[in-house]
């Protein structure tokens, strides 16, 4: 065998590895999204060619699925998570960069910290409270239990990002006779944008894909997508095409911005953060 | 003086927040663990009995142990096959080279780790299934004595099953750590060992390796954290079964503060696990501060 066919023969090796790769971690999800498209009988003999039909994704948006109202759930308490929590989030993570707190580091320290505590510790005296107030099932509730997390988690990766802003940009712009308050919104928060951006998507994804919490606090009106998934597992047998239509849905958001989340993905990880 | 007190002022809405939605909740958690509660029952807190719950589970609760023993083995075995399988695909896909195919492979790769636990279970558990399963149709071509079992209705292989889907669901989001931490290592040492006719192995073993160590201690506490914490594709893969062959311990206390109603009992498990999961947090940051 000469130089050049092992060559060819090594890249040849080199795509057939990656094809496996492809097949294993999209495979399964593949299978799914064509599930979505596939008629009864095909769903249930593994039949890999089919002609699609829309039927699942219809029934899916009756009674008992309600993919409809289910997505709106979700789509108002993620947006409404996120609207909450990143301004918070930012005014605290420029803080906690540029000031010294009493006590010093372990204020940052102890955000990063809260995202080790297990959902299952704080979801019961959460349960607790909201049964006082009222709030159970309702999407208020999520949304104050998604901040639990998305906050911390916000603060601790927005925080790395201005860290790395010099201050002088902010000095310079003070000396101006503008204001801290202005010099933060003019200054700091245009140039941490992409950090704010990364934070976005990272607790975008997580809220979008939240269920434990949803699954405790909601029962009918505020259910989101998430727990919506179990009422494809009906008394009279599990509805599989059903479920994979509620997948497709699920997953529509994560095609979309998959390159933005790789993108990010490495800035993300390496400022620590967890969930 | 406005100056004097802004930095209070801007880190007051997300300690009101953090202080309401954690650490009420992990004292109250406490308190709540002290005390026996039958939610369906009473409305309010029941009578208080010290450090009984606690006692009772350590000395005389099988479901614990076995659920102590379920977590163990789901966490030692997801994380060491998650990070090695990571490990290898990132080295392979920086063998494979940077080019446009690879970027979209890595794309794709994404969407194991950003699909939600919830659906990664559920999916998999119609995957599985022993007639019409993807996954139990292709495992079946490469192993004829899989053929057709029930896999979730085996112990044994059920928790495999756990732990397989984990794997799939974490492993490419470590190789893009890996692959990150690969690439940003000096090059001119590897390239002189490969000099010297080092082979790729000892390249990889005694030059890359060492230098991976910090990246390493991150991804092994991070993963084990995950994996002490695992819930969602619990409840919507195995549901702890068959019997309680899966039954981790954050499913356990699911189940029995909200399928058992017994709160102030399940709280003092939880207290338990987060007790474990403390030690791992507290290495955890200190190790991000020390870099920091």
């Amino acid at each position: 065998m000469n130089v050049r066919s092992k060559h060819r023969l090594a890249k040849a090796a080199r795509y057939v590895a990656l094809a496996v790769v492809v097949l294993i971690f999209f495979g399964p999800i593949a299978w799914i999204l064509a599930t979505a498209f596939k008629s009864a009988p095909d769903v249930y003999s593994l039949k890999i060619f089919f002609t699609p039909t829309l039927q699942n994704i219809r029934d899916s948006f009756a009674t008992p699925f309600l993919v409809g109202e289910r997505t709106w759930n979700s789509i108002v308490v993620t947006f409404c998570t996120l609207v909450f929590s990143l301004p918070i989030a930012t005014a605290a993570a420029y803080a906690f960069s540029r000031f010294r707190f009493p006590g010093g580091s372990i204020w940052p320290i102890g955000v990063l910290a809260t995202q080790f505590i297990p959902p299952v510790v704080v979801i019961i005296p959460l349960f607790i409270v909201f049964r006082q107030v009222n709030l159970l099932d309702t999407r208020t509730a999520l949304v104050i239990a998604n901040m639990s997390f998305v906050v911390p988690y916000a603060i601790w990766m927005i925080k790395g990002f201005i860290d790395s802003i010099p201050m002088d940009m902010e000095e310079a712009a003070q000396i101006d006779g503008a204001s801290r308050l202005r010099a933060i919104w003019d200054v700091v928060v245009p140039v941490a944008l992409p950090g704010i951006a990364t934070a976005a998507i990272f607790c975008f994804v997580v809220s979008w894909n939240e269920f434990f919490y949803a699954l405790v606090l909601t029962q009918q009106d505020a259910t989101t997508m998430q727990v919506g998934l179990m009422s494809a597992r009906t008394e009279r047998g599990d509805v599989w095409e059903i479920m994979a239509a509620m997948g497709l849905v699920i997953i529509l958001p994560m095609l979309v911005l998959s390159r933005f989340v790789q993108k990010y993905f490495t800035k993300g990880l390496m400022s620590g953060s967890v969930r | 003086m406005v100056d004097k007190h802004l930095k209070y002022w801007l880190v007051a809405p997300a300690l009101i927040i953090m202080a309401m939605t954690l650490l009420y909740p992990l004292v109250a958690g406490f308190w709540f663990s002290l005390h026996n509660w039958n939610i369906a029952q009473e409305a309010t807190l029941g009578p208080f009995v010290g450090l009984d719950n606690y006692r009772l589970i350590l000395t005389d609760d099988p479901d614990f142990w076995g659920s102590v023993r379920v977590t163990g083995i789901f966490t030692v075995f997801s994380v060491v096959i998650t990070l090695v399988l990571a490990m290898a695909l990132a080295l392979a896909l920086l063998l494979v080279g940077n080019d446009g195919l690879t970027v979209n492979v890595r794309t794709l790769l994404v969407l194991p780790f950003s699909m939600s636990p919830a659906l990664l279970g559920i999916s998999w558990r119609f995957l599985l299934n022993p007639e019409f399963g993807a996954i139990s149709a292709g495992l079946g071509a490469i192993i004829p004595a899989l053929k057709g079992v029930p896999i979730l209705a085996d112990p044994t292989l059920a928790m495999a099953a756990l732990i397989a889907s984990d794997v799939w669901h974490w492993s490419p989001y470590f190789m893009l750590l890996f692959v990150g931490a690969l690439a940003a290592l000096p090059q001119e040492t590897i390239e002189a060992a490969q000099v010297d006719g080092a082979s790729r192995f000892r390249v990889f073993w005694e030059i890359m390796l060492p230098q991976l160590r910090p990246v390493l201690t991150i991804a092994i506490l991070l993963k084990a954290i995950f994996s002490l914490k695992v819930l969602d594709q619990v409840v919507t893969l195995t549901a702890g079964g068959p019997g309680t062959a899966t039954e981790t311990l954050a499913h356990l206390v699911y189940l029995t503060a909200f399928r058992f109603y017994d709160l102030g009992y399940s709280a003092a498990i939880a207290y338990l696990l987060a007790a474990v999961m403390g030690v791992l947090a507290l290495l955890y940051t200190r190790f991000v501060m020390e870099r920091a």
